[in-house]
């Protein structure tokens, strides 16, 4: 049994903490991107050059390649993988789980060595773990009861 | 499990098509994915056979607006319906804030859709999500052998229950769908 919370929220501090370190590895590792989502497929926070559509596609696929390969570790005995890296002819994409909710996708061009991928995607979700756990263990804001009100008023507007 | 952005003043909820192989429920994404304004509208992204089968699913991401300063988004998956993805069935439904269960309205499928209903349902289970809202389409109601709509919703249990009849190859109830489940998701925040 998997139980979840109803809604994950992000502060504007939480995005302010993750930027200033995604754009310090940014320059550091060479990374082209670097992007945080959730086991889900949403986008978290996004760094570089990738637009925000291009991140919230490779988010939904990211977190279904993730998914699909822990059904193969599953089916082979294991647990869990932790990782899974993808190697084409200019581009690598290394997805790893920072945390049981949330998954870091680092892309690389091909002159990154595979040694020096694997080193950076760990540097930085050991940076970004503590950043996590202080997101779960701080006071939750919750939406207000206007914008409740709202939602539940103004829905059928939208379409 | 529905994401609150509040630096970007963004509430994003995560919409899954479930229900039998050839329902239509990539049907309805692509019906939605052409209505929409280009402006609303994310990438289509399918991940399908040579055959046009989906293989593990679609997705398309849809900004629907601005409520009291934020803007609402959907992030609408189908997952395929073939009974050989039963896993990748399982793993798209993860963290889901609402599903439109498309049901096939052809007599022939009678089996698959109850069989998909209870498989959904077992899923929903696991993931400790028996209350997520569901609301249900009865598609294909342009089809031979048809079904009458009373036997399907004795056959899914569906009485009592949001239902909407679709022809979603022609847009009938598409919308609608997307609206009603769109509604009963912002409830649950």
């Amino acid at each position: 049994m998997e139980g979840q919370l109803s809604s994950l929220v992000i502060t504007k501090e939480d995005i302010e903490t993750i930027d200033e370190l995604f754009s310090q590895y940014l320059v550091d590792s060479q990374a082209k991107d670097i992007i945080l989502l959730n086991k889900s497929g949403e986008l978290l926070a996004k760094s570089g050059m990738v637009t925000r559509d291009s991140a919230i596609a490779v988010s939904a696929l990211a977190a279904g390649v993730f998914s699909a390969t822990n059904e193969l570790a599953k089916l082979l005995g294991e647990r869990e993988f932790t990782l899974t890296f993808h190697q084409g002819k200019e581009t690598n994409i290394h997805i790893s789980l920072v945390d049981p909710l949330v998954l870091l996708a680092v892309i690389f061009d091909n002159k990154a060595p595979i040694g020096a991928i694997r080193f950076w995607a760990k540097k930085i979700s050991g940076s970004i773990k503590p950043v996590l756990e202080k997101m779960a263990a701080g006071p939750r804001q919750e939406p207000s009861q206007d914008l409740r009100k709202g939602l539940q008023d103004e829905i059928d507007n939208l379409f | 499990m529905s994401l609150i952005d509040f630096s970007k003043s963004e509430i994003t909820f995560k919409v899954v098509y479930y229900g039998p192989a050839m329902s239509g429920k990539t049907t309805n994404l692509s019906w939605i994915f052409r209505t929409i304004p280009e402006k609303v509208k994310g990438q289509f992204t399918s991940i399908a056979t040579e055959t046009e089968r989906t293989l593990f699913f679609d997705f398309l991401p849809v900004e629907l607006g601005t409520v009291k300063g934020f803007k609402i988004r959907l992030s609408l998956y189908t997952v395929p319906g073939q009974e050989l993805y039963k896993l990748t069935r399982k793993s798209v439904l993860k963290s889901v804030d609402g599903i439109v269960f498309v049901a096939d309205s052809n007599r022939d499928r009678r089996e698959d859709n109850i069989k998909n209903l209870e498989d959904m349902v077992k899923n929903l289970a696991d993931y400790e999500l028996p209350d997520t809202p569901i609301i249900y389409q009865l598609n294909k109601r342009d089809t031979t052998p048809i079904m009458p709509v009373s036997e399907l919703i004795d056959d899914l249990q569906l009485k009592g229950k949001p239902v909407y009849l679709g022809i979603a190859s022609s847009g009938v109830s598409v919308m609608e769908c997307l609206k009603g489940i769109t509604r009963e998701v912002v409830s649950k925040i």
